[in-house]
């Protein structure tokens, strides 16, 4: 079972947390746990990190043997990280933390660090869209982007009429529609090609 | 969109734009007071609440605590505009978990959208489910969750979602789930033509077999076809190919899944497996230069190879792995490495044969040395597995020189693995003691007291160690800085064979007192206690330092800590009294060896697994060790009287029993009733057992109605016709015998004008020591409208036997529907003709006698129209049961009289002879077969009875 699911930038900022078990101490203690114990790895040691000192931040009971592993990628500023146990094999997280930068890429054409900050509720919506309760969804980006696709008509057709100041659009991809986000200072691209 | 909201894109940007954390944190502070007064205020509408709960969650996000809103979101869910619901429910499933008191007020409104007819509504009630649900959800939902789950009018997209819902349900509180009663039709969502539909499914479908094996077993089947048609048939949909991988995670699911189940008996699935597993392995020789078409293709590749192990550790495709993951332990890359040395200590936990792992022993233990962490800990956990008698020095050596080195947090793992390794592969007595001392003395605050308990009991255990260990435990004290575990390890030792020693130079009570009394300062309070303990014991054999030994006594009778003091003064006053007293050594008697006991570092090692989780399908460690797990595993699956006797071992009732009553008495009671120990699964009968009883065992109810009863009987004596029959289904039989072996051709006819899909059959045989039956290939999952479909099932017959195997299929016309039926395999069909002549049968019917060998029966017959007795019907049915109908042997032309051969694989051959009398007066007939063997003579008249029975038979 996933664990956690956990964004943050170089610097150790999150951009993401998602746990799909409760915690027994604060997100941010085990956000900068992860994150010191990634960030010192160089980008030639493997994407696995046995943490047993993670085990008392998530409830976890202690099976037999049973140990967490931290399952990680770095695309350009940002740390994909996963937080897993012995039932999902190794590689095919990197995958799925493949699929879903490729899904965050498609929905955001050619996402960066920004778009997450300021589309954490869509972030999350794709997220969901992939692991569900700390399980595997879907794999498939087509499939994942459809669902996007169809959850963004639903709430664009149902916005117009919620918001009255609303100047249309507010479906995904259509990030800066009537509005001055800072975009201009983008850190810099995440998308999957040149990944680790 | 949030962006769409202009004050949270206003919010967000201060945010960002705030140079030091302080001015974060007081726009953060300004913005949640406006929020709070705002929803104090109330009087807001729709927009409003969702912009101020949507800054809510990112100061959440942003990691600040927060607490206000949720009542907001609770009310956004039941909004009508999906972008306010959309919020709502983000908030509910970041802000609140599972034992949140808000989420009962949103039940309600998850049920409403659970039963909208918009699918997107219930895909997020769902997705909330699957965040937050708890008991009170499982309770209230779980029965709408599985009907979306299993509608035919569901979206498939709907469907993913409910199967993983109904996991997080059936995790978070199983008791509700009637996981075997819904066994056969949530494994029939597995044939789905959606593959995404299919992952979820399979997730499903492995949490809920770890616990009910058998209810679940047809998944075996259907995992296996599914992996048959995604690696060689490549039947898939073109998107589910991940970097031209075929839906990697589908692939490592079933795969895993697979290895929850014993190894597969049946020879067909066998066949295919081995052919996956061939391609599978085949397909990765070719390394690509795309990284995630390697990971794909390895993620694969790992997880069959730990399927492979599973199945058969000797099997060829072992051997190819094995060279397989000798090249990975020295890829250059690291993660290939780490997992090859993961898979390496899979095979090593589970091999009979070390020795290809062996071969590589050098890289493995170059790996402890790798720059990585992650990869050193695997090659730890890969040397402790590979352990045995003939390297162990080596590799304890090996750990024990890195151990001085390793990082901290892998320290007390290393120490407890060595300690186990030691002890159970130490080659001489000398050796373990030699290595543990040294372990406690290099390891130190890493060694937990489990690790020198067991010293102190192999010591005490081992007569011939004593004097070797107090030796060499004097000599590691005499060091300057021990650590206080050995201090303790000395203390003990010395105590009670100290005076083995005390004679040999360097070894006088003098000096071993001053070495271990030089410690004591460094110690902590319970060492100083067991060192008073040594002492007094001292006092016991070694009368020339009594003066010393009563001084230290005499300060200890003034500290402040209580154990101490008492020990001392009672010690004090023990050692004070006269030469001759007998008392002191009485008390100083030397202990007793320890009861044989489970080591304590096992059980520290292999910590109880937890209910619903995944469990791990193996260990670290030998092959014995996952056998036992394996053993204790299915004993523990259904609980009988549980832990009975402490040490963690479930016992089925009567050993436990006899456990106590022996341990109380000592005595051998053979009377014990052993019979109550034996699986309740074969009591059960497949007609009149409870639903629930015979799903959980996995035998399928028999459908029951005269017609299916009447095609059965009559197939008993022909070789083909219909076995059963509906609007939907028509199933015929086509049979032929020779020896003990049968071969059945079943069709089955799709007579509506929709396809079934998901169809499946099993076979279920209830005796499987005396007739085996399987499939020659899996069904086809999808008959086409008005089409048939044949099957060929292979017969053995071993034994006699009494119950036919069972056939049951199943398939999804609108509804799921499953029928189980017997198939006509009966005994008499393994019956081949014999002749025999007057004077030969008549010998040897005598020679057969009476009963038990003879069975008999006299029944009453109905008369044909004419008023004659049926004799083509009976001759019909005596034929059509195997038995070469003699001529001219009884004087009475209506009687008939015939012999049989039954041949069976095991028990070998076993003649039967017939008589069948019928009388036209009293319409009444005698049937008596005798054979050598009581079982077939009883069941052979029963087969024959009841055709001809005009009480039983069906016309």
């Amino acid at each position: 079972m996933i664990h956690a699911v956990l964004i943050f930038n170089t610097s150790g900022v999150p951009r993401l947390t998602k746990f799909y078990t409760p915690l027994q101490q604060s997100a941010e203690n085990l956000t900068q746990k992860i994150f010191s114990l990634i960030s010192s790895r160089s980008a030639t040691l493997c994407n696995f990190l046995d943490a047993p000192e993670l085990e008392s931040f998530l409830n976890q009971k202690d099976a037999d043997g049973e140990k967490l592993r931290v399952v990680y990628r770095n695309y350009a500023t940002l740390y994909f990280v996963f937080v897993v146990d012995a039932a999902e094999s190794e590689l095919g997280i990197l995958d799925l933390i493949q699929v879903f930068v490729e899904s965050l890429d498609r929905a955001f054409e050619n996402v960066c660090e920004l778009d997450l900050v300021f589309h954490f509720d869509e972030v999350h919506h794709i997220l969901s869209e992939i692991i569900q309760g700390g399980l595997v969804l879907e794999t498939n980006v087509e499939e994942i982007d459809h669902a996007v696709q169809t959850a963004a008509k639903a709430r664009k057709e149902s916005f117009a009429s919620a918001n009255p100041l609303s100047l249309g659009g507010g479906g995904v991809g259509s990030r800066s529609s009537g509005l001055q986000t800072p975009l201009g200072w983008l850190t810099g691209r995440l998308t999957g090609v040149g990944a680790r | 969109m949030a962006t769409n909201m202009r004050g949270l894109t206003q919010f967000i940007a201060d945010i960002r734009g705030a140079r030091v954390r302080e001015l974060e944190e007081k726009r953060i502070n300004k913005e949640m007071a406006n929020i709070r007064k705002r929803f104090k205020d109330g009087n807001l509408d729709g927009y409003q609440k969702k912009k101020y709960v949507a800054k809510v969650i990112f100061t959440y996000i942003l990691g600040y605590k927060v607490d206000v809103g949720h009542m907001e979101a609770v009310n956004l869910i039941s909004s009508p505009k999906y972008s306010e619901k959309q919020i709502g429910y983000l908030a509910v499933t970041l802000l609140m978990h599972e034992n949140s008191d808000f989420l009962r007020l949103v039940v309600n409104s998850i049920r409403k959208d659970l039963n909208e007819n918009n699918e997107i509504y219930n895909c997020l009630a769902l997705h909330a489910i699957a965040n937050v649900g708890g008991q009170e959800m499982a309770e209230a939902l779980s029965e709408d969750v599985h009907r979306l789950l299993i509608s035919p009018t569901s979206h498939s997209f709907v469907r993913k979602k409910a199967a993983l819902t109904l996991l997080r349900l059936y995790r978070k509180h199983p008791e509700v789930i009637p996981a075997a009663e819904w066994a056969l039709r949530i494994v029939a969502i597995m044939d789905d033509m959606d593959l995404g539909v299919v992952i979820c499914v399979t997730s499903l479908v492995m949490a809920l077999a770890q616990d009910h094996l058998d209810a679940y077993a047809v998944c075996y089947q259907k995992a296996v076809d599914r992996l048959r048609r995604l690696v060689i048939e490549h039947e898939y949909a073109a998107t589910y190919a991940y970097y031209k991988v075929p839906s990697p995670w589908l692939q490592v699911k079933l795969l895993r899944l697979l290895q929850y189940y014993p190894p597969t008996e049946d020879a067909t699935l066998k066949n295919i497996l081995h052919e996956v597993l061939q391609t599978i392995m085949n397909n990765c020789s070719e390394p690509s230069r795309n990284v995630q078409h390697n990971n794909a293709q390895h993620a694969v590749l790992f997880e069959a190879i730990g399927l492979a192990i599973h199945l058969d550790t000797n099997s060829p495709l072992v051997t190819t792995a094995a060279v397989l993951l000798a090249r990975f332990i020295s890829s250059k890359e690291t993660n290939v490495r780490y997992l090859g040395l993961d898979t390496m200590a899979h095979l090593a936990a589970r091999t009979e044969n070390l020795d290809a792992i062996k071969h590589h022993q050098g890289t493995i233990i170059l790996s402890l040395r790798d720059k990585d962490i992650s990869v050193r800990r695997r090659a730890l956990d890969l040397l402790y597995s590979m352990c045995d008698v003939d390297n162990s020095e080596l590799i304890v050596g090996e750990l024990l020189r890195y151990l001085k080195v390793a990082d901290y947090g892998l320290r007390e793992e290393m120490v407890l693995k060595i300690a186990i390794l030691t002890e159970r592969y130490a080659s001489t007595y000398k050796w373990y003691v030699d290595t543990i001392l040294e372990l406690i003395s290099a390891a130190g605050d890493h060694v937990g007291d489990e690790v020198w308990y067991r010293v102190v009991q192999i010591v005490t255990n081992t007569e011939d160690l004593q004097p070797y260990a107090a030796k060499v435990v004097f000599e590691y004290l005499k060091s300057p800085s021990s650590h206080e575990s050995l201090v303790k390890v000395g203390g003990y030792i010395l105590g009670e064979y100290g005076h083995l020693i005390a004679n040999e130079p360097g070894y006088s009570p003098m000096e071993l007192f001053a070495v271990l009394h030089s410690k004591s300062q460094f110690c902590t309070a319970p060492t100083r206690a067991l060192l008073l303990s040594t002492y007094v014991k001292w006092v016991n054999v070694f009368p020339e330092i009594k003066e010393q030994l009563l001084n230290v006594f005499e300060r200890y009778r003034h500290v402040l800590d209580v154990d101490l003091q008492q020990r001392a003064c009672e010690f004090y006053a023990l050692a004070s009294r006269a030469d001759d007293d007998e008392l002191l050594q009485n008390i100083c008697e030397e202990i007793p060896p320890f009861p044989p006991r489970e080591s304590a570092l096992l059980n520290r090692l292999n910590k109880k697994h937890s209910d619903t989780e995944d469990k791990r399908t193996w260990v670290h460690g030998g092959k014995d060790i996952n056998l036992d797990r394996q053993l204790s595993r299915r004993g523990s699956r259904k609980p009988t009287l549980g832990d009975v006797n402490g040490n963690g071992t479930i016992h089925h009732g009567a050993d436990a029993a006899n456990d106590i009553t022996q341990s109380l008495m000592g005595l051998d009671l053979t009377t014990s009733p052993t019979s109550t120990s034996q699986s309740p699964t074969t009591h059960l009968d497949p007609v009149s057992a409870p639903a629930s009883m015979l799903a959980e065992a996995g035998i399928p109810r028999l459908t029951v109605s005269p017609n299916v009863e009447r095609w059965f009987e009559k197939l008993c004596y022909s070789s083909e016709g219909v076995l059963y029959e509906d609007v939907q289904l028509q199933i015929g039989i086509k049979s032929r015998y020779h020896g003990h072996i049968g071969q059945l051709a079943v069709y089955f006819g799709n007579k509506v004008s929709a396809p079934l899909t998901s169809f499946t059959t099993t076979l279920h045989v209830e005796e499987p020591e005396a007739i085996s039956a399987s499939f020659a290939k899996i069904a086809p999952s999808t008959i086409a409208p008005r089409t048939q479909t044949q099957q060929l099932i292979h017969i053995e017959c071993k034994k006699p036997f009494s119950k036919p195997p069972i056939l049951s299929v199943s398939f999804l016309a609108g509804a799921h529907q499953t029928i189980a039926i017997r198939l006509p395999v009966v005994i008499t069909k393994f019956l081949e003709h014999v002749k025999l002549g007057q004077a030969d049968f008549f010998e040897r019917w005598k020679l057969i006698g009476g009963p038990p060998r003879e069975s008999q029966s006299v029944f009453p017959i109905s008369l044909n129209d004419a008023g004659h007795i049926d004799l083509p019907k009976q001759r019909q049915v005596v034929s059509g049961h195997s038995f070469n109908v003699l001529e001219g042997i009884d004087p009475n032309p209506n009687n008939l009289v015939g012999a049989g051969i039954l041949h069976m694989s095991v028990d070998g051959k076993v003649g039967c002879l017939m008589r069948l009398e019928p009388n036209r007066e009293a319409k009444l007939c005698r049937l008596t077969i005798r054979s050598t063997s009581e079982d077939v003579a009883a069941e052979v008249q029963k087969l024959l009875h009841k055709p001809l029975s005009a009480d039983t038979a069906h016309t």
